[in-house]
């Protein structure tokens, strides 16, 4: 009589896979090791979300044509939208420009202020 | 000061002698405006806020020195105003047009400043006297050179 050596699916499934590999050797601790170390972060996740507000402010001394002509040339907008920012500043008294990371508006405001715009950023509410 | 020809990258002017003059004048002004002036936030308390601000002023100054390095060279180099006619032709590139607005405007809102920010809508007016006359002036001319240019930029090449 021959001894029964097909095994169902169910059966194999169950069984220990080391049994197919009866000489490996078993799994031993590493002596030494990894190190394992949170990777520092750049900054802060706040500072790396887009709250933070670059508003233009009016005054009575820059050119419409000027504020126009800045927004145009710093954040690449055509004409309509930058003359639409440019009249919100002079009839709102201020318009928000753009919504960024901190280093971004950073950069906007420095961008601004060279062009001697009165640009300040700020921490949305 | 008219333009004659422009191709997108360049930019022929045609400047008066008298116009040349006061432009060389007005521009031996800058900087007029304090670097302390520039504020990178409305209130003080704000994160950052010294930091970003120290980090400004330093940009700022930076810019302000480079400028002057370029204005100093500009007035120096007399081949950029070719005389012609008993007048001048005048080439900037575009960044020297964007650089030349900089400079005029940093002039323009620095006069404002020393005249004590005058503010028709707020019943401000400008009082002038023998001391800030000079810088009346140079406001206006700065703006009229300012919409020349850009006026310049807008024009199809």
């Amino acid at each position: 009589m021959r001894t029964k050596t097909i095994l169902t699916l169910a059966e194999i499934e169950i069984r220990p896979v080391l049994e197919y590999f009866p000489g490996m050797a078993e799994t031993v601790e590493p002596a030494v090791l990894p190190d394992i170390e949170k990777e520092e972060q750049t900054g802060a996740q706040s500072e790396l979300e887009p709250g933070y507000l670059v508003i233009c402010w009016d005054d009575p001394v820059n050119l419409m044509d000027y504020v126009t002509h800045v927004f145009q040339v710093v954040f690449g907008w055509p004409k309509p939208k930058a003359e639409f920012h440019m009249l919100q500043v002079h009839n709102q008294g201020k318009s928000v420009l753009t919504r960024e990371s901190i280093e971004r508006a950073e950069h906007y405001v420095h961008q601004l202020q060279s062009y001697s715009l009165h640009a300040t950023m700020e921490r949305e509410a | 000061m008219k333009l004659i020809q422009q191709d997108g990258k360049s930019f022929l002017f045609h400047i008066s002698k008298r116009e040349k003059g006061l432009l060389f004048e007005v521009l031996k002004l800058y900087p007029l405006i304090p670097i302390a002036h520039h504020r990178v936030c409305q209130t003080a308390a704000a994160p950052r806020a010294a930091e970003s601000q120290k980090l400004l002023e330093s940009a700022l100054a930076d810019r302000t020195r480079e400028n002057k390095r370029q204005l100093l060279a500009m007035l120096k180099q007399e081949a950029r105003l070719q005389e012609a006619d008993g007048a001048h032709r005048l080439t900037l590139s575009a960044p020297q047009m964007e650089w030349l607005l900089q400079v005029l405007n940093d002039i323009r809102v620095g006069s404002w400043l020393i005249l004590g920010e005058p503010n028709e809508k707020k019943g401000k007016p400008i009082e002038l006297n023998d001391e800030n006359a000079r810088y009346y002036a140079a406001m206006e001319f700065c703006g009229l050179f300012q919409m020349m240019l850009i006026d310049a930029f807008q024009r199809p090449s």
